[in-house]
């Protein structure tokens, strides 16, 4: 399958990655793509080390042997903020929106790393600082349309309701407009609606945006609708790879995660 | 309330981004401003000044600094007096090696040391959070402190050591020393705590604002979306600190006129301040003017219906201030954490519907 794919268009390869946490390994040797345009999705069970891969690919976690490219290029140890600013953006399984801040800041903080005024014209706002600050707030707004939250504009997200907050945090994921989108569990703890509008904005920022995603979901259903390939982990390992229908019909997968009894 | 938001619409985001987004607001504050600045000076008295207006003033601009970094970017400090000392010391230095320097400049030159003061003893941030850092904050009070009391250097070698403000003079009239005229002192720490509160709510509502509430509120996040852990706290601390050095050069210059540095920038300093922020409201410039004017006035009401008008003795009175003021923290930290401030905004929301809340 990798002979098929011009090198250009991977944007991420993760090649042989393993981590370990003391004895515990939590990675090993790991090798995937993720193409430019694709929905690509992790699955495995609980502790297969889905939620770890992305931490590696944030750089939260430094894996102790492997290489990570990303847009053609090696990437070297980093730190998160350095690789936001490559173009990384996320959404966390437990939500983590900045509660004290409302929802319009909160989008606004996601274009932090595009915004640039020094210290000195913030101070006196008036001149770049507010041309800036108007430039981004057009850009956050095309977002709040997207993602229809008009409404709760100047909420503080503290006080939204839980699948409003999902809705909020992929906002401000979307906000930094990178070329790789990272979601863990976007649609965990939702009733169907919910879920359903969400795979909707998720499949809209693919086509609409051309945003590369991966995503981490347990929903099979979710899983095998919008993902163009589906790699799946368990107990640090890679088990399969390949297209929703091939993953579906693997028998190792099958016994680990998705679950047929024997008889 | 008496007006409203409705009928007052916004066509384009800098009107939306407005610090004072309602007409009348903006009224208000003008008037208030044009008070402050131009009727007050004539009405001022020595009483007036000493008791009430400056150090209401000067507490408010040290409030909005711990604020900075305490309510914005949520690193507990607990060493306000001793970068209060710091901006003292440095103002001291200033004018006494360069007397021909503008005491505006020297004022701001102060705030500058203090900023750098406070980068060094932010750095421990970067690796403790919390309690642990409120602690390591304190050793920097209490270091700063016993410096200026062990190193003659600070306080010129004099016999006493102390420091004394010598007169200096801006546009021919005294602003320091005890030949000031009451409104000359008001008039000098009114400018800076009026353009340094707007320069903290253009800080606080852009970009360095949001990075420091993106730490305060999700460090994790906060990374992941772009923003230096390394970056947004030392830029809160070093901010946060000029403030203070500010409000510290101005205590010492204008109000105090003479430091003893254990007795003026004490410990019980930055509880103070710290109380000022949590009383008036964390993350609110608001608040920090509301919880200076409550935590310095309180008491100077107390003790003149209690003293004068009473005629209870001093020293009960003395106590009942801190059993009330006491009382009041932790009234606060139970019902309201977010201070007056944020009782303001609620009777604000419940106002807007008022008489008719369904």
């Amino acid at each position: 399958m990798q002979d098929t794919v011009r090198e250009d268009e991977i944007l991420l390869e993760v090649r042989n990655v393993s981590l370990s946490f003391g004895g515990v390994k939590a990675l090993e040797d790991i090798s995937f793509d993720i193409r430019k345009g694709e929905v690509r999705a992790i699955i495995g069970p609980n502790g297969a080390g889905k939620s770890s891969m992305l931490n590696v690919i944030n750089g939260f976690y430094h894996p102790q042997e492997g290489e990570i490219w990303f847009d053609g290029k090696l990437r070297h140890r980093m730190k998160p903020h350095q690789v936001a600013k490559l173009g990384i953006a996320r959404t966390f399984q437990n939500i983590a929106l900045f509660k004290g801040m409302s929802t319009l800041d909160n989008l606004m903080t996601g274009r932090y790393t595009r915004m640039h005024a020094n210290l000195f014209a913030q101070m006196a706002w008036v001149g770049p600082a507010q041309r800036e600050e108007i430039e981004h707030r057009q850009k956050v707004e095309e977002i709040i349309d997207f993602l229809k939250i008009q409404s709760i504009r100047k909420t503080p997200v503290g006080k939204l309701p839980y699948g409003m907050q999902k809705r909020v945090e992929l906002g401000r994921a979307l906000a930094a407009e990178s070329k790789l989108l990272l979601l863990d569990e976007p649609m965990a703890g939702m009733n169907l609606e919910e879920k359903e509008d969400m795979c909707r904005f998720v499949l809209d920022v693919n086509e609409q945006f051309g945003t590369t995603i991966a995503l981490i979901e347990h929903d099979m259903g979710v899983v095998m609708d919008i993902s163009n390939r589906v790699v799946v982990l368990d107990y640090g390992k890679k088990l399969a790879d390949g297209s929703p229908d091939e993953v579906r019909s693997n028998e190792e997968v099958i016994d680990a995660y998705l679950g047929v009894s024997h008889d | 309330m008496f007006y409203r938001e409705s009928g007052d619409f916004k066509t384009s985001y800098i009107q939306d981004q407005q610090i004072f987004p309602i007409l009348q607001d903006r009224m208000f504050v003008a008037v208030v401003a044009a008070f402050a600045f131009l009727v007050v000076p004539f009405l001022i008295n020595d009483y007036w000044e000493k008791s009430v207006l400056l150090p209401v003033l000067i507490w408010s601009l040290a409030a909005i600094g711990l604020n900075i970094l305490t309510g914005y970017c949520g690193q507990v400090s607990l060493g306000t007096g001793g970068f209060m000392a710091v901006g003292a010391y440095a103002s001291y230095k200033f004018t006494t090696a360069f007397p021909e320097l503008n005491l505006f400049i020297v004022v701001l030159l102060s705030g500058g040391v203090t900023a750098m003061v406070g980068i060094l003893f932010g750095l421990p941030s970067l690796r403790i959070k919390g309690f642990y850092l409120a602690v390591a904050t304190l050793a920097s009070q209490f270091f700063l402190v016993w410096l200026f009391n062990k190193v003659p250097w600070f306080y010129n070698y004099s016999a006493s050591g102390q420091i004394n403000a010598p007169e200096r003079l801006i546009a021919g009239i005294a602003v320091t020393g005890p030949n000031a005229p009451p409104w000359a002192t008001y008039l000098f720490c009114l400018t800076f705590v009026v353009v340094f509160a707007l320069i903290a709510k253009n800080l606080t509502r852009g970009r360095f604002g949001r990075s420091w509430m993106a730490i305060r509120d999700m460090d994790i996040a906060a990374e992941i979306i772009g923003v230096a852990p390394l970056k947004a706290k030392l830029s809160a601390f070093s901010i946060s600190s000029f403030y203070i050095g500010i409000a510290g050069a101005l205590f010492f210059l204008v109000y105090l006129g003479a430091v003893e540095p254990t007795e003026a920038f004490g410990i019980d300093k930055s509880f103070l301040v710290l109380f000022m922020i949590i009383i008036g409201g964390l993350g609110s410039i608001l608040g920090s003017f509301i919880g200076a004017a409550f935590m310095f006035l309180m008491p100077v009401l107390i003790k003149n219906i209690l003293v004068n008008g009473l005629g209870w003795s001093p020293d009960i009175v003395a106590h009942l201030i801190l059993m009330i003021v006491g009382g009041l923290i932790m009234f606060f930290l139970i019902v309201e954490p977010h201070g007056l401030a944020q009782l303001w905004r609620v009777a604000k929301e419940k106002l807007r519907l008022w008489p008719f809340p369904h």
